[in-house]
């Protein structure tokens, strides 16, 4: 079968031209990943559908080049030949890993077909030949080979930029055509827009660069192999490059885990200052950098900037650190960047200049984008998508390409999208074949259990009183409880009841990669893209009350007295929830007020009674356990950390008509503390099933030095923190309370929040085992396993559960779960992906809140006029947080004008000439009007404005006009005048949000409200997402649920 | 940064073999009229020549001689022009003579010394042309050798590399495997009764694959095995056929 031949090879190493003789094996059986196959290949893995109208072999040079049009889903049936994959091997290996993942990507229709190592079609090069001529030959052989082997049942089209080749080989084969890849657009996909404008911006990229070169404006990178060994030796520094989000311009660190291992000077990163150090580097780029002689080496700024065209000046800086330049990349990381095309004069864009464009970037850590376009002059004002293609060293800005146009800038759309491919969050809708996976459940075709999958589930059917508390108005109820009483009352039964998902994704499926690559549902301020389709996600696997559902459940045997566990049952079950609570109607239940429970209102009287009864049986011995439970964690340290969760109320359409602060009610921490108590004893579950591939979550203890900012704020205030531990941490946050001002203790919480480390998913065998503790629930060992509908992460700990079920019955589980290799690979991309979500969630809430404030004129407005508290000092100026928008923000008491802030007698403030000094818990102006001084925790009133900027995101502003407390924001403030004021408003108004400040009761009384502009989905959500987030991951996602 | 993908999605190596899959393999048997027993054996690009002398007298200082068996003497070298820049390689140098003493080892188990007390087996193996696997192919090349000499031996001596690469044991690597950075392992086996001659590995490996990997290199010593019993097999026949006329 396998014959020998040899190829000649000319190869230089160490720079000598060598001869070197490789062997070369061909075989007359390569597969060809056709179905239409006569021959009986062995093709397993992705298999080109057989239906198609032709399949499609790019040339060598097309690959190289137009990957990017080649990469796109809709083109189907494309036959990448080794030879093009090894001429993109020697290109880089970024560009190979892409092609890789396209091939093993099963939604997109391509395989690769071996060409070189076939009998038939590998033809070896000739003397003489030229590389691109051999390769552009290889792959019209391996064309026709393909025809001829699938009996030419199926047209071949070749496709290249050699006109040449055109010429010579079209003719040559009745069933294999050649021709250029435009035409080949035009002609087979001329529906097709996308790639064609792709391909047209690719190519002119192209053109430009090979007409370029001018003298140099950077110093050349240094060689890979100097790099690696000037890293080795410690001469130069690798790491991660970060610009800073302030000073975009000229600062920059690297920063690496392992550098502070190396020398305690570097655990800070390397300070890289100006563009010229820089060195082309773009943000995210892993680079070398050389460190600089001592002498040189600066500070960072500290003070508040007002945009990059702040003048700096020496005293500012912070001590030295040290300082580098950029000597070479070892790895870009470039990904998909929006850009705003700038508005250009009429004058200008006749010349050929005009074709170039530079498009500013929304990120403003990326450099400007030069991009040659026809189309500069359509796109003015517009966000598109760019990638970066090239940054030459003869060059000041990177060369790039325009992918896809958004949409004008400024529309709600268009800043939507642009918040998602910033976030590299990518949510087609699902595709048909996904779809085709789900089962179906119809009013003609309704959905039921399979009696054998019944049987082999434990039924609770009839033996448990099962019921779901969620927010109003949820779809996907992800989790229930029951509580029972055994053995005459000695024992009670606790079950989490979970929607179970992993029964209808099965591991591979499309749906589940469609899932897997998602990650989580994400959302954002207006909308949601659901991690799966919603008739999973919204009907079955939502524990609806009433039906029959699959669930995977815990239960826990608890000593009546004691409360401790003495048995835990795991496994897959059958339920049928009787009730489907909220949390106001659960709250009512408990504390004896009169409630209608929407199920129990058909039936009559008395067995209404009874059925009653047994539910708030049930709700206070929920409570009773939920307690006990709490208490038991508070005593290990857990910590109690601020969060604003905010309630969307909905009509029947689908609107928002209203925010409300979620209450704090009693029910809520219940329901938390027993999916807590669920997710704890699934982690150590998996972890002892599987100790070295289990998925768990962490919550590494924070950095001290990060606390330095919470206990000097702190101690300004007179209190004292300590952060030794979680617990002695939650202790001191408990005392921290300031009988006059409630706001006090909440802004100590946010501070200690954003002290903290993020959570994260790992694989058990990556970590040594006291890495495993969750320092905010105070657990040594947590994951995440009671909301599969919305996180992969919890699908993951579902199928665990189920093989470490398994495992125990004996039986050979049916696939063995991912190595730690793979699972470690999977919670960093989950981990990745939930930072991406929070990001985006956060800047869509920002883009919300200045289009409501967009909306109205500053100067006259009374809602742009807030009430703020002061929570740290700078040099020139403050940061307050607003507590009725949620709102955290700069104010300066210096502006660029050198003027500073005085105020008058009647405390109203102005910008008068002066000085500012700043002391550790003040800060104080000194002008004509006397002085004024501003301390931690004063409050004080600014007006709130939009600052609007064409290319990146609009920014709140806020300006300091008294130092006295708003007393419009008072909670004396009238409601209900203001309400039907708002009635009359009908046309401009979509309904009225109220904001509670806080979450203490005595605060909430305090009620406020905004108006709305009537714009589609144009609401303001007001809420600190971040700290949403850090709170427990549970509530805070069941409050995520709710904006659905 | 390593440039080579050593195996591919597919499943292929560089030179388009799979996995498991042995270059091709060609030999011959008494190619010396003068010495006792010459084999020429090429592995892919990798050729080599042995040739044997003996068992005869001691030679040189007789107190080497052992009282119960047969001295084995080993001796590799490499042809200056064996690899593709030419260099002067003098006898003696460290990587020949750690070699030598690995043949002469994997020969002392091979060959049974003990019907030959207080004589001299002779074994001199020269690589022609490198291109990976050169212990191998020597120890293949020299057993042919020794049967060709007419020495008895326990077995067939027959050894093969192999590597590790994504969790995939390669057999048989040539040259540009070997340098690609795999971690390779080197096995001589008597392939009839699973007894192994020699192992010899010197690169870093996970404790866990080390079975995997013997396996694979064990599997793959028995179909050279095959290849050089058949070789043998035609040799014979064609001496016979000589002898007769």
């Amino acid at each position: 079968m396998i014959k020998t031949e040899k190829v000649l090879h000319l190869k230089s190493s160490r720079g000598r031209k060598v001869r070197v003789v490789r062997e070369h094996y061909l075989r007359e059986r390569v597969p060809c990943f056709s179905a239409l196959c006569q021959a009986g290949c062995e093709n397993d893995g992705k298999v080109l559908p057989g239906d198609l109208t032709h399949y499609v072999v790019p040339d060598a040079e097309v690959v190289l080049n137009y990957l990017e049009v080649l990469e796109l889903v809709e083109l189907q049936g494309v036959v990448f030949t080794q030879t093009a994959c090894q001429a993109l091997h020697s290109k880089g290996r970024r560009f190979y890993n892409r092609l890789r993942n396209l091939l093993k990507d099963p939604r997109h229709d391509c395989v690769l077909f071996a060409n070189e190592f076939q009998e038939f079609s590998y033809c070896p090069r000739e003397k003489g030949e030229s590389q691109e001529k051999w390769q552009t030959r290889c792959v019209y052989a391996a064309a026709v080979w393909y025809y001829n082997h699938l009996a030419g049942m199926m047209n071949l089209v070749m496709i290249t930029e050699d006109l040449d080749a055109v010429s010579r080989f079209s003719s040559l084969n009745s069933g294999v055509y050649v021709i250029g890849v435009q035409e080949y657009l035009q002609s087979f996909w001329p529906a097709l827009q996308a790639a064609q404008d792709l391909y047209g911006s690719v190519r002119q990229a192209l053109q430009e660069k090979e007409a370029d070169g001018s003298q140099r404006e950077f110093p050349e990178h240094l060689p890979a192999q100097v790099l690696e060994a000037g890293i080795k030796s410690g001469r130069f520094v690798q790491g991660t490059l970060n610009v800073s989000k302030h000073r975009a311009q000229n600062e920059a660190f690297v920063t690496s885990d392992g550098l502070s291992s190396k020398s305690p000077d570097l655990s800070a990163g390397v300070l890289v200052e100006g563009s010229k150090s820089r060195n082309r580097a773009v943000h995210g780029d892993l680079v070398a950098v050389e460190l600089l002689p001592k002498a040189e080496w600066r500070g960072k700024v500290t003070a508040l900037s007002e945009g990059p065209a702040d003048e700096r000046s020496g005293d500012d800086e912070t001590k030295p650190m040290p300082t580098g330049r950029v000597v070479g990349i070892l790895q870009r990381n470039w990904r998909d960047y929006v850009v705003t095309f700038p508005p250009r004069d009429a004058a200008q864009a006749q010349s050929r200049a005009a074709q170039r464009v530079l498009a500013v970037p929304w990120d403003r850590r990326i450099p400007k984008v030069r991009i040659s376009t026809q189309q500069a002059d359509a796109l003015q004002d517009h966000r598109v998508v760019v990638r970066i293609d090239s940054w030459p060293s003869t060059s000041l800005y990177p060369n790039g390409h325009s992918v896809r146009v958004l949409g004008r800038a400024g529309e709600l759309e268009t800043e939507v999208q642009t918040v998602l491919i910033e976030n590299c969050i990518h949510v087609p809708p699902f595709s048909e074949a996904q779809l085709r996976e789900m089962p179906v459940n119809s009013p003609e075709k309704p959905w039921a259990a399979d009696p054998a999958e019944a049987a082999a589930r434990r039924d609770l059917r009839q033996t448990h009183l099962v019921f779901s508390i969620d927010p109003q108005g949820c779809e996907d109820v992800d989790d229930t409880l029951s509580v029972r009483r055994l053995a005459g009352g000695k024992l009670l039964e606790l079950g989490v009841h979970i929607a179970d998902v992993t029964h209808f994704v099965r591991e591979g499926s499309l749906t589940d990669l469609e899932a897997r690559s998602r990650a989580t549902t994400y959302y954002l301020a207006d909308r949601r893209y659901d991690m799966l389709p919603a008739v999973l996600s919204a009907d079955l696997c939502s524990l609806l009350g009433g039906v029959d559902r699959y669930a995977m459940s815990v239960m826990w045997e608890l000593d009546a007295q004691s409360l401790a566990v003495t048995k835990v049952w795991f496994g897959r079950t059958l339920i049928r929830s009787s009730y489907q609570l909220h949390y106001e109607l659960a709250q009512a239940l408990l504390n004896g007020e009169e409630a209608q429970v929407p199920e129990l209102a058909r039936l009559d009287p008395e067995e209404r009674d009874a059925k009653l009864s047994e539910l708030i049986q049930a709700l206070e011995t929920l409570t009773h356990i939920a307690r006990h439970l709490r208490a038991q964690r508070d005593r290990g340290g857990a910590l109690e950390l601020e969060g604003v969760e905010v309630r969307a109320q909905l009509d029947q359409d689908k609107n928002i008509t209203a925010l409300v602060p979620r209450q704090p009610l009693e029910v809520h921490e219940t329901v938390a503390e027993c999916m807590i108590y669920a997710n704890h004893w699934v982690a150590r579950k998996i972890q002892e099933a599987f100790p070295y591939q289990a998925l768990l979550r962490r919550h590494p203890p924070p950095r001290q030095e990060l606390f330095s900012q919470l206990v000097d704020t702190a101690r300004a205030a007179g209190f004292s923190i300590d952060t030794r531990t979680n617990k002695a941490l939650a202790d001191s946050l408990d005392r921290a309370v300031d009988p006059e001002d409630p706001l006090v203790n909440r802004l100590l919480r946010m501070m200690a929040t954003q002290a903290m480390s993020q959570a994260l998913y790992f694989s058990t065998g990556a970590q040594p085992e006291d890495q495993f503790y969750h320092y905010g629930l105070a657990l040594d060992r947590y994951t995440h396993f009671t909301s599969p509908i919305r996180r992969y992460a919890d699908m993951v700990v579902h199928r665990l559960l189920t093989a470490a079920l398994q495992l125990e019955r004996g039986a050979e589980p049916g696939k063995p779960p991912a190595g730690n290799k793979d699972m470690e690979e999977l919670a960093e991309h989950i981990n990745s992906r939930n930072r991406a979500a929070q990001r985006a969630q956060n800047l869509s809430t920002g883009l919300f809140q200045c289009l409501f404030f967009k909306e109205r004129d500053p100067e006259t407005d009374p809602r742009c006029v807030a009430d703020a508290i002061i929570y740290s000092i700078r040099d020139n100026g403050v940061l307050v947080f607003i507590p009725e928008y949620g709102v955290k923000g700069p104010v300066y008491m210096r502006n660029k004008e050198g003027l500073v802030v005085a105020a008058g007698p009647d405390s109203t403030c102005e910008w008068q000439s002066g000085s500012v000094r700043r002391h550790s818990d003040h800060i104080t102006t000194m002008s004509g009007r006397g002085s004024a001084t501003f301390r931690l925790f004063d409050h004080i009133t600014v007006r709130i404005s939009v600052l609007s900027t064409n290319c990146h995101a609009d920014t709140l502003t806020l300006q300091v006009i008294s130092n006295q407390p708003h007393l419009g924001a008072a909670p004396q403030r009238p409601g209900s005048p203001r309400r039907s004021q708002l009635v009359q408003e009908v046309v401009r108004l979509a309904g009225e949000a109220q904001e509670k400040a806080a979450r203490r009761p005595e605060l909430s009384k305090e009620e406020r409200e905004f108006r709305q502009s009537r714009t589609p989905n144009l609401y303001s959500l007001l809420e600190e997402i971040r700290e949403l987030a850090l709170m427990d991951p549970d509530a805070a996602a069941r409050a995520g649920t709710v904006m659905a | 940064m390593a440039g080579l993908e050593l195996l591919s999605d597919q499943g292929y190596r560089l030179d388009g073999r799979k996995a498991t899959e042995l270059r091709k393999v060609q030999a011959r048997m008494g190619v010396f009229a003068q010495a006792d027993g010459s084999a020429y054996l090429e592995q892919g690009n990798t050729k080599a020549l042995a040739v044997v002398y003996g068992p005869h007298e001691m030679r040189g200082s007789r107190s080497r001689a052992l009282h119960d068996r047969a001295v084995i003497n080993c001796q590799y070298s490499m042809a200056t022009f064996s690899t593709a820049e030419r260099k002067r390689r003098p006898h003696g140098d460290r990587k020949s003579t750690e070699m030598s003493l690995h043949l002469k080892q994997t020969f002392e188990a091979a060959v049974m010394t003990q019907l030959f007390p207080r004589s001299q087996i002779d074994i001199y193996v020269k690589i022609l042309q490198s291109d990976g696997g050169n212990y191998s192919v020597c120890v293949n090349a020299a057993t042919l050798a020794v049967i060709d000499a007419g020495i008895p031996m326990r077995d067939y001596v027959c050894a093969c590399t192999v590597g590790f690469v994504d969790e995939t044991p390669l057999a048989d690597l040539c040259y540009a495997e070997e340098s690609g950075g795999v971690s390779s392992l080197a096995l001589a086996l008597l392939p009839r009764g699973g007894q192994i001659a020699l192992v010899q590995m010197d690169a870093r490996l996970h404790q866990d694959h080390l079975e995997t990997l013997i396996e694979a290199a064990m599997t793959a010593c028995k179909s050279v095995s095959k290849v050089l019993d058949e070789v043998v097999r035609q040799h014979l026949q064609e001496a016979s056929v000589l002898s007769r006329e």
